[in-house]
């Protein structure tokens, strides 16, 4: 799963490394336009829904956040 | 009352020390009637409003709440329980915003829109007569946000009226925000405390910086753009770039200038309240900076607006049409440009019921949702001719780029109507007459060239600041490290300028704040 957000990620804001970075928000390596292409994607690959009440800066702050995130959701 | 009036500053002085040697369950209620002895002196009438949006937003969020436990208390196999209560939630934060910023548009645009019927239907219409109250359109973001955030059960609603009320018109920030966070704001407003020097000295020597910005200079550069900035412009093509730069240093200074004292006035009662700038100067993009310019409003767009128009059924569709006939980034990123355009569009029409406003609205949307579609063709032409990003001259050329984008905007912003916003393009490129700049022109633009030596120098300060501050670098803390004669200095120079170059000048009359009409 980590492999295939970072895929994404990657494909959306290109010259970051998601696979090491911890505060992808807190430090502004990603920002809201970011968020929604990325959370789109995830809706699409993943089937599930994410809300807003989901935007929150430490469910996307890393890509392990996002993928609890997606498992959370997906349960 | 203006934040540059004596009974301002009086107001504040006499709220403080009260507020410090009343009882600490009181202290809440002293900060309550100081907002609305503030709010009061400026018209009666206009307390209606400020009240009519307080308790419909007080309302709201206490009948969501009823909602949320109602929910919470279905089981979780009632999904049809569920959908129904969710149903109703959505109702009454629609109800609310449509009554809310219903108010705002009509204070704001009726009249204007009446204008556009035929004159047949336009005798029949009636008139909006009302003054537009202080502060409307902040106090109502701030509000609605409350209700939004307690529909999506981010914290309690607040039971007391009084309390809501004081986190509605909290009077350092009626003018012009920022516009805070529930969550963030009113528990510093509730909270019983006893006097920290350090804040209040720190909230003095705030204020007293925004009041070096608006008075100082803000106001001195306001004399040359409304004089160079108009119809019927005699001026060349050179003197009105120089009246253009004028309106972005008058505009920064005033509108941040602004948020400082009424961030050290709120610190002067031990609160701090949301940042509204993150030195703009320093953006290395369009994006960038409207990330750094109102970032309260900024933020509260991103939450309220964006969000869930990016990720509204109507945008998923349009989403999965971009997917499907487009493929590849554009068709992937679709949605979200589509909703970004919107936000920026409804910042735009925010500022004023104005054709140029909506063209301004339309020329950061475009540019923002172009730069977004072009970000991979940027990188691979930036590595086809081997620039190095990451280089102190590629950061410079971004950020002259980025002024030079917003400069172009101040165009539209400044100009009565668009018609002269372009007339003024066109005569800064075709008509230069670099000679003004050097024949005497300058000194009869209303201000003499002891002012326009202030602006330069009080600019100068202002920008070697906000580069100390960009680099990391904390003013205050690094002041407090000083010894006493310097810490003395820092507050006795600041009010000599102030006092010398913005209160007792000739003929000086200060301006209202330029954010107050919007």
């Amino acid at each position: 799963m980590k492999e295939k957000i970072i895929q994404i990620m990657s494909e959306i804001c290109p010259g970051v490394d998601f696979a090491t970075e911890t505060a992808l928000i807190d430090d502004g390596l990603v920002d809201s336009l970011d968020i929604v292409n990325i959370v789109t994607e995830l809706m699409d690959v993943f089937d599930v829904e994410i809300n807003v009440e989901d935007l929150l800066p430490e469910n996307f702050n890393s890509v392990d956040a996002i993928a609890q995130l997606i498992e959370q959701l997906q349960e | 009352m203006a934040f540059t009036s004596w009974e301002f500053l009086l107001l504040t002085a006499g709220a403080a020390v009260v507020y410090y040697l009343l009882h600490r369950h009181t202290q809440w209620p002293v900060l309550l009637a100081a907002s609305l002895i503030f709010y009061a002196a400026g018209g009666l009438g206009a307390m209606v409003w400020l009240f009519a949006i307080a308790a419909v937003t007080w309302g709201a969020g206490l009948v969501l709440e009823r909602m949320n436990d109602a929910r919470k208390a279905l089981s979780k196999g009632d999904k049809a329980g569920q959908q129904r209560i969710k149903r109703r939630k959505k109702a009454v934060v629609a109800v609310t915003a449509v009554l809310c910023f219903g108010l705002v548009y009509v204070m704001k645009y009726w009249n204007t829109t009446v204008a556009l019927f035929p004159a047949a239907v336009e005798r029949v219409l009636p008139r909006w007569d009302f003054l537009m109250p202080l502060g409307l359109s902040f106090f109502t973001f701030q509000s609605v946000g409350y209700v939004i955030d307690v529909y999506r059960s981010k914290y309690a609603a607040q039971r007391n009226p009084a309390k809501y009320l004081l986190f509605v018109s909290f009077f350092p920030q009626m003018v012009q925000g920022p516009i805070g966070r529930y969550d963030a704001l009113a528990p510093q407003l509730l909270a019983q405390r006893s006097v920290d020097w350090r804040m209040v000295d720190r909230g003095i020597q705030l204020a007293m910086w925004g009041y070096f910005k608006k008075m100082v200079i803000a106001d001195r550069a306001a004399v040359v753009v409304n004089t160079v900035i108009g119809e019927n412009c005699p001026y060349g093509g050179a003197v009105i770039f120089v009246g253009i730069l004028a309106y972005s240093v008058q505009l920064y200074c005033d509108f941040s200038g602004g948020i400082d004292i009424t961030r050290g006035v709120a610190q002067i009662f031990g609160i701090d309240m949301a940042e509204n700038f993150l030195r703009p100067i320093f953006a290395t993009s369009l994006a960038d900076y409207w990330r750094r310019w109102h970032v309260s409003l900024g933020h509260w767009m991103r939450d309220y607006l964006f969000y869930p128009l990016s990720l509204s059924k109507p945008f998923a569709k349009l989403g999965k049409w971009g997917r499907h006939h487009l493929g590849g980034l554009p068709g992937k990123i679709l949605a979200t440009s589509a909703a970004t355009f919107v936000v920026y569009l409804v910042i735009g029409i925010w500022h004023g019921v104005n054709f140029r406003y909506f063209v301004y609205g339309i020329w950061n949307g475009s540019l923002i949702t172009i730069s977004m579609l072009m970000e991979h063709r940027f990188l691979a032409w930036k590595q086809a001719l081997h620039i190095n990003d990451k280089s102190r001259g590629y950061h410079f050329f971004t950020m002259a780029r980025t002024w030079l984008i917003v400069l172009f905007g101040r165009y539209i912003g400044s100009s009565p109507r668009l018609l002269v916003a372009l007339s003024l393009m066109a005569t800064t490129i075709l008509h230069p007459v670099p000679s003004q700049l050097w024949d005497g022109t300058l000194l009869n633009l209303g201000i003499t060239g002891t002012d326009w030596a202030i602006i330069g120098l009080g600019t100068a300060v202002v920008l070697a600041v906000e580069t100390f501050q960009e680099r990391g670098g904390k003013v205050r803390e690094t002041l407090e490290r000083q010894n006493g004669f310097v810490q003395w200095l820092a507050i006795a120079v600041p009010l000599i300028v102030i006092l010398l170059l913005g209160v007792f000048r000739a003929g000086y009359i200060s301006s209202s704040f330029i954010y107050g009409q919007y």
